[in-house]
């Protein structure tokens, strides 16, 4: 396993699990279309360790398949792309691998069927012209994938599992769109299903007839090249068809384009990047590992082919890096930056440190709580009634649906954990809370307080002030504490903090409906201080 | 001379004041001391000599149930004379036992007792018996001893004689029961004599106080000796969060190594966390089961970046000026201007590079609470800590990027050996993970990095080459712990934390 691990780094793979012969491989790349398959990471590999020979991959002649597309479909998934390949020969295997990578590339590149889909059909029983047209979802009807019987569109969509699947992406338009062959048999609704006889593959099926449908003329063409070129892997021969747009430019395509894309590549700019001084022939060897085919160097410059498949190419670093595969990073000698920099922490920790050295010298541990909480942990248990904190637009769990608008609330969460470890208790966070701004310019402020709680039998609010005293005192800030009400607190021994005419904060007596709320059964005293002079803004 | 404590010296004094032997009660009532301080100071002191245990027998006596009511009532012969007393000194006899609420069977008891005693007369009339008291009679010795054992139980042997004799009489009476016991006597010896006298000197205490020190009073006193090795309640102090003092030694590490710490909110834009970073807009990293979006408020305005946006959005559509063919895609204003959770520290990195204090050559990390929307198991948190950081300098390259991370692997993992694995993130080209080895441990991954790509770097108006790094510092944390559940690093078991050593 350690040494398929070693052979799959090259293709950013690892082996999640060995059962027999059969290993199941998690392939980083998310940007990588071409190796999302068996035949695509043997081809990468076959590169990389020069074993067995390397298959050129490239259209052989003309199906002689027409599509003609309709107008209609403009607004609902313009783009159609077809190609057939000839001389398969399906093991149940491989069948279950294309089946696999026609999925996968629907989900992630075509955006789970949004912005491309893939049909594959019996080529033999498909008579030219194909028509990508469409139909009102009453008015046609086929037998889908797994269904004997005739269905209307409209029943496909609300029936058939993959009618509930993806039938969203076309059911707010009054008509569907339909692939229909010469002969007027339907082919598939895309990009919902195939028909049952036309477009299911058996190992029997020789002749593929592949068409990815999409909203995005590239990735549909990039996903037809992804599909070709892997059954090309199997010793499939690759034949074009010809589109016709009644819209668009160019009005008639030839597809699949298999011709790779050139590229130059200066040597300087490899070994800039990479650290090394790489001579042109060793960079040549290293770009044919990596699977490029160099046309020839001229001086400084490669000269390389981008084979069709490698659809992730947007910018020369992207072949530099495959290079550094090839040659190896762990043969790299690492070399630490030669630049002098002056590092230190930032104000801010800096702060959060001298605080913390005066809560712990106060007798109060330090804690760890989360930003994300709930409205039932900030108001309802603190007996607050207005909602102000904010909420999450997708949360994921009952428990962390909000960002805390105070930090008092996590603490005491805390201690009802806690009822039956030794009293004293006292507890302390420097931590962050999140309320809404003022205006879209600063639409959430954030703020980094001193929280601290103390609970035993005698706890009170002498005790818990006369810390807050320690720690403002020796922040050599001034202020002043002036009495206030809050529904945590007990009224009568409950204060706000005010410096520099500004609330900073609180402190008091919690009240006992809160520690009730909380299952807390001793007398607890808190305070909630904002002591940083400049704190960050929300964004 | 012999050491004596406080409780032995009050034993001591308690005997010499009662002159003579004492029962451990007697010296608990005298001295004051609780019943197991007497015991300890007894057998020390007796130990070192100073008083003598002796063990008697002795009788001791306790009332019968009939003597109990007797006590409280009184004798019979006693209700039967205060009755006739009351009644003009005579009176029949079966009348005097009603009056009196006594049984006929006391009738010969009572007339037995009561000329025995002398405290009246039994004159015969007709057939009835009268009974004839002139005055009533002063209690007697049988009274005086009932009354000695309203509080328990006496000892014969202790009562004056003439007691003793009545005593014995109620023994028989069936009113008092005799118990033969071992009793226990402690007497003050003359070694034990002459160590009060010394203690009379030299006082103990357990107690020093402001006043003794300054009057110089501690020198003549005694203090007690603790037994130092017995044990204390338990106190626990104030300290830093286990995984939080982590984190500082983290911090402590990359500063020596010139990193500059770098600060910013947890609340951003998709602009900062995914645009900047040529995150496609459509990207599956981008939904919502990935991204912690806000409800309300929801967009921000990206006014203070127009430039910077404007950039952005050109190379996402096609390259800009950085030779990549761009995304190729309709970039959205609005989709940039939402409003999400920080869920990466790469996010601080951006921050640094369109900082107007930004410096070429530069270091600078951050250790960044990010959130993602995962629910919370063994190894995934919602929310929690990325260490990350960059190295700006036109010099940079591949092989600076692996310098860096073997340093990291040693200096803040431990590591023993280092390897790398080509890795992939959207915006780094080329990408390496760093695997540390540790004795004991094995491979671990510890860090994904990369250098940024243009498309990254050149919109935000960086020129140089940047090396990103982020480091596994949970799992690096968890295993100096010996901690297997994630959750555990932001744990709310106060016993837990209090437990953590600090090294």
């Amino acid at each position: 396993m350690e040494g398929l691990n070693e052979i799959l780094a090259f293709v950013k793979g690892d082996v999640e699990s060995l059962e027999g012969d059969a290993a199941s491989i998690e392939v980083k790349d998310s940007n990588r279309p071409d190796i999302w398959s068996v035949e695509g990471i043997a081809r990468a590999l076959r590169y990389q360790l020069g074993t067995g020979r390397t298959r050129e991959i490239r259209v052989a002649g003309k199906s002689g398949l027409k599509i003609v597309i309709e107008k209609r479909v403009k607004p609902i998934r313009p783009f159609i792309s077809t190609a057939i390949v000839r001389g398969l020969q399906p093991s149940e295997e491989a069948l279950k691998g294309w089946i696999s990578l026609q999925e996968k590339l629907d989900l992630t590149y075509g955006r789970k069927r949004k912005r491309a889909s893939i049909g594959l059909y019996q080529a033999d029983m498909i008579a030219s012209p194909l028509s990508y047209s469409v139909a009102k979802p009453d008015e046609a009807s086929f037998a889908p994938l797994g269904s004997e019987t005739k269905l209307s569109l409209r029943e496909i969509v609300t029936n058939h599992p993959k009618g509930t699947e993806y039938g969203d992406i076309i059911s707010r338009f009054e008509e569907w769109p339909i692939l229909v062959d010469g002969e007027d048999k339907i082919l598939s609704l895309p990009p919902v299903v195939n028909s049952n006889d036309l477009g299911r593959i058996t190992p029997s099926t020789r002749n593929i007839l592949v068409e990815v449908t999409g909203t995005d003329t590239e990735t549909v063409h990039s996903t037809l090249k992804i599909m070709v070129a892997c059954l090309a892997e199997r010793g499939g021969r690759v034949y074009s068809c010809v589109e016709t747009y009644p819209y668009g430019s160019p009005r008639r395509v030839v597809s699949p384009n298999l011709s790779p894309t050139l590229t130059r590549l200066s040597l300087s700019r490899i070994n800039r990047l990479l650290g090394t001084s790489l001579g042109s022939k060793d960079a040549a060897r290293f770009a044919e590992k990596a699977g490029y085919r160099v046309q020839r160097v001229s001086g400084d410059t490669l000269h390389l082919e981008i084979p069709c498949y490698r659809i992730d190419i947007m910018h020369p670093v992207d072949v530099i890096e495959d290079i550094a595969i090839a040659l190896d990073l762990n043969k790299l000698k690492p070399e630490w930056p030669r630049i002098w920099t002056v590092g230190d922490l930032s104000a801010e920790t800096i702060e959060t440190e001298t605080l913390g050295e005066i809560m712990v010298g106060l007798g109060f541990q330090e804690v760890l709580t989360y930003v994300l909480t709930s409205t039932e942990v900030v108001s309802a248990k603190m007996q607050m009634e207005s909602e102000k904190a904010v909420a999450l637009l997708n949360p994921k769990m009952t428990t962390h649906t909000v960002m805390r608008n105070w930090v008092l609330p996590s603490l005491l969460e805390f201690l009802s954990r806690n009822t039956h470890v030794d009293y004293p208790q006292k507890i302390f966070e420097v931590a962050a809370s999140i309320e809404r701004g003022e205006d879209a310019s600063q639409p959430v402020r954030g703020e980094r307080k001193v929280v601290a709680v103390t609970i035993h039998a005698e706890a009170g609010f002498t005790e818990i002030r006369s810390s807050l005293d320690a720690l403002l005192q020796n922040m050599g800030q001034s202020f002043e504490v002036k009495t206030t009400e809050h529904p945590s607190f007990l009224s009568g021994r409950c204060g706000v903090i005010v410096s520099a005419c500004r609330d900073i904060g609180i402190v008091g007596e919690v009240s006992p409906k809160v520690l009730r709320a909380w299952g807390l059964n001793l007398p607890a005293a808190a305070f909630e201080v904002n002591v940083y002079q400049k704190t960050p803004s929300g964004v | 001379m012999v050491d004596v404590s406080q409780s032995q010296a009050r034993v001591l004094q308690a005997l010499i004041e009662s002159e003579g032997a004492k029962t451990p009660d007697e010296l608990a009532t005298r001295s004051g001391l609780a019943d197991s301080a007497i015991a300890r100071a007894v057998l020390t002191l007796s130990q070192n000599g100073l008083v003598r245990e002796r063990v008697e027998k002795k009788t001791e006596l306790t009332l019968t149930s009939e003597g109990k009511s007797f006590l409280e009532e009184g004798l019979p012969e006693r209700r039967i004379v205060s009755t006739v007393a009351k009644s003009g000194g005579r009176l029949g006899l079966g009348e005097a036992l009603s009056r009196s609420g006594l049984d006929e069977k006391y009738a010969s008891i009572v007339t037995g007792w009561i000329s025995r005693k002398h405290w009246g007369r039994i004159e015969k009339a007709d057939s009835d018996l009268q009974v004839v008291v002139d005055t009533e009679p002063a209690s007697d010795e049988d009274e005086q001893v009932l009354a000695r054992l309203k509080s328990g139980s006496v000892i014969l042997e202790e009562l004056p004689a003439n007691l003793r004799e009545s005593a014995q009489r109620l023994i028989k009476r069936n009113l008092l029961e005799a118990r033969i016991r071992n009793l226990r006597e402690i007497e003050i010896t003359q070694d034990g004599r002459n160590a009060v006298a010394g203690t009379r000197a030299r006082q103990e205490v357990s107690l020093l106080t402001s006043e003794m020190i300054s009057s110089g009073e501690w020198e003549r006193v005694r203090l007690r000796s603790y037994n130092v090795s017995s044990p204390v309640p338990q106190v626990f102090p104030g300290k830093y969060h286990p995984y939080l003092r982590f984190l500082r030694m983290v911090k402590r590490k990359l500063v020596a190594l010139g990193f500059r710490e770098a600060v910013g909110p947890l609340v951003e834009t998709a602009f900062i966390n995914c645009d900047c970073l040529y995150m496609p807009q459509n990207h599956p990293a981008r939904e919502i089961h990935d991204l912690y979006y806000l409800k309300d408020p929801s967009r921000a305005s990206l006014e203070q970046y127009s430039d910077l946006v404007k950039r952005v959005a050109e190379t996402h559509e096609n390259g800009w000026k950085t030779g990549s063919t761009g995304w190729r895609y309709k970039f959205s204003l609005d989709e940039s201007s939402k409003l999400i959770l920080r869920s990466h520290g790469t996010a601080l990195s951006v921050r640094s590079m369109i900082s107007k204090d930004l410096q070429i050559p530069g270091k600078y990390f951050a250790i960044a609470r990010c959130f993602r929307p995962d629910m919370l198991d063994k190894t995934h948190l919602t929310e929690f800590n990325q260490a990350e950081g960059i190295v700006l300098d036109p010099s940079l390259n591949l092989r600076n990027l692996l310098g860096i991370l073997e340093m990291f692997a040693r200096e803040v993992a431990g590591a023993d050996r280092v390897r790398f694995k080509p890795d992939y993130f959207p915006f780094t080209e080329p990408s390496v993970e760093l695997q540390a080895y540790r004795e004991g441990v094995g491979w671990m991954e510890f860090g994904g990095s990369g250098i940024f790509r243009p498309e990254v770097t050149e919109p935000l108006g960086v020129k140089v080459p940047v090396l990103a790094w982020g480091l596994g510092i949970d799992r690096l944390y968890m295993m100096h712990r010996k901690i297997r559940d994630i959750r555990q690093l932001f744990t709310s078991d106060l016993e837990w934390i209090r437990d953590q050593t600090v090294n």
